[in-house]
């Protein structure tokens, strides 16, 4: 089935324009991977990148460069496809880093939810993995700055929408919000935070810490 | 004579990007080294100004334009012309390889095992839609009004995120976001009618 909720156009267009943050790119590399709709909409972005590059006044190269360049070049050897570490059972298709940090980097953080830490992108922005036990929900809380969402297995409701694998999702500071995760099986989803959650209510001031998300 | 199995072949009327993609499948197919160099003296040149205009250095422009063509060169093979324009495809590879080289650069997803390598998240080989035609594409994007074609240049072009772009135009965030869809769903449109 493909995903119901999707990326912003402009968030589509810095991920095919190469200058969207490491993080974010993770997160819509995520989501593009699942579904059509955006694959074609990246495509398009990029033919038109394509299209600009090639409409660009060329900026002269170097007098030696063809020649350093042609000295590079052996004939194409048919490389074999670089070998991708295999999949998580159920989970969409993701980019490696996040496979590997879902095998080496869980923690168990509370009953039931287990953190795993990714990476940092610039201003201090976190990447990790979240999974959360069937039908648990994620007290209530607000944001500090953009969190984008892609849930890789299983499912949450939130605000009215329920959100499948290779949905995406997309809160700021004006979200209060406290997805819950459906009662058929754990969900995982890959996340990248601009700022650290603000707990709207004492069970997440009290989780917070030992969560430390 | 020409030969006409050899990539610099030009059939009456072929387009440049036609050509383009034809010197590829050259250099797949039996390693041409004519066809490289002519791949290079287009798109060399241009791959360096795409990158001077996101801020690099001439030095840095110049090296990710080399390795660019060289991956052309290397990955020759993985072309497939009936999913992607010649000029998509390597601005794509000259993208992912600056993403690559900032990355390396200033380390800002600082990941938590140093052994691991940071790859590139973007696949170059993502499915196309309905654009093989670079003439075809320049000439929507040609028809773009002024406002819009500006932001679509910006946001390609200038390694900044949209907010600052807005700022930088005295434009609230949210027309830049309004004009940078309506582009694209108006270039959709026309290359939609192209399938």
């Amino acid at each position: 089935m493909s995903p119901r909720h999707h990326p912003s156009e402009d968030r589509l267009l810095s991920y095919a324009a190469g200058t969207g943050t490491p993080g974010a790119d993770l997160v819509i590399a995520a989501h593009v991977g699942a579904c059509r709709q955006c694959r074609d909409a990246v495509a398009l972005a990029e033919a038109v990148g394509g299209a600009l590059l090639d409409a660009l006044p060329p900026a002269p190269m170097s007098d030696d460069a063809l020649a350093l360049a042609l000295a590079r070049i052996e004939r194409p050897a048919n490389a074999p496809a670089p070998k991708r570490a295999p999949a998580e059972p159920d989970w969409i298709e993701v980019p490696e880093p996040v496979l590997h940090a879902a095998r080496r980097k869980r923690r168990w953080a509370a009953p039931g939810v287990w953190v795993a830490p990714i990476g940092r992108g610039p201003g201090g922005a976190r990447s990790y993995l979240l999974r959360v036990g069937a039908g648990m929900s994620v007290p209530r809380h607000t944001h500090r700055g953009a969190e984008l969402v892609c849930v890789l297995k299983g499912a949450f409701s939130d605000r009215g929408g329920l959100y499948e694998p290779g949905d995406f999702s997309e809160s700021d500071e004006s979200v209060e919000h406290m997805p819950t995760v459906t009662p058929e099986g754990e969900c995982v989803c890959l996340i990248c935070a601009d700022g650290a959650l603000v707990p709207r209510d004492w069970v997440g001031r009290f989780f917070q810490p030992f969560v430390r998300i | 004579m020409r030969d006409p199995g050899t990539a610099m072949t030009l059939g009456v009327g072929e387009t440049t990007g036609v050509r383009m993609a034809r010197l590829i499948q050259a250099i797949a197919a039996r390693g041409e080294r004519d066809a490289f160099s002519a791949l290079f003296e287009h798109f060399a040149p241009r791959v360096k100004s795409y990158l001077l205009r996101l801020g690099a250095s001439p030095e840095l422009a110049e090296e990710i334009a080399q390795e660019t063509l060289l991956t052309v060169w290397r990955r020759a093979a993985a072309f497939d012309p009936a999913r992607a324009a010649a000029s998509t495809w390597i601005f794509t590879i000259a993208r992912n390889l600056r993403i690559d080289a900032a990355r390396r650069a200033n380390r800002p997803i600082a990941l938590d095992d140093p052994s691991d390598v940071a790859p590139s998240p973007i696949s170059p080989d993502l499915v196309l839609a309905a654009v093989q035609d670079e003439a075809r594409i320049g000439a929507a994007i040609a028809t773009l009004p002024e406002e819009q074609s500006q932001v679509i240049q910006l946001a390609f072009f200038s390694d900044k995120p949209h907010s600052q772009i807005a700022d930088e135009l005295s434009l609230p965030l949210g027309t830049v976001k309004s004009r940078l869809r309506l582009a694209m769903a108006r270039l959709r449109i026309l290359l939609g009618e192209a399938r």
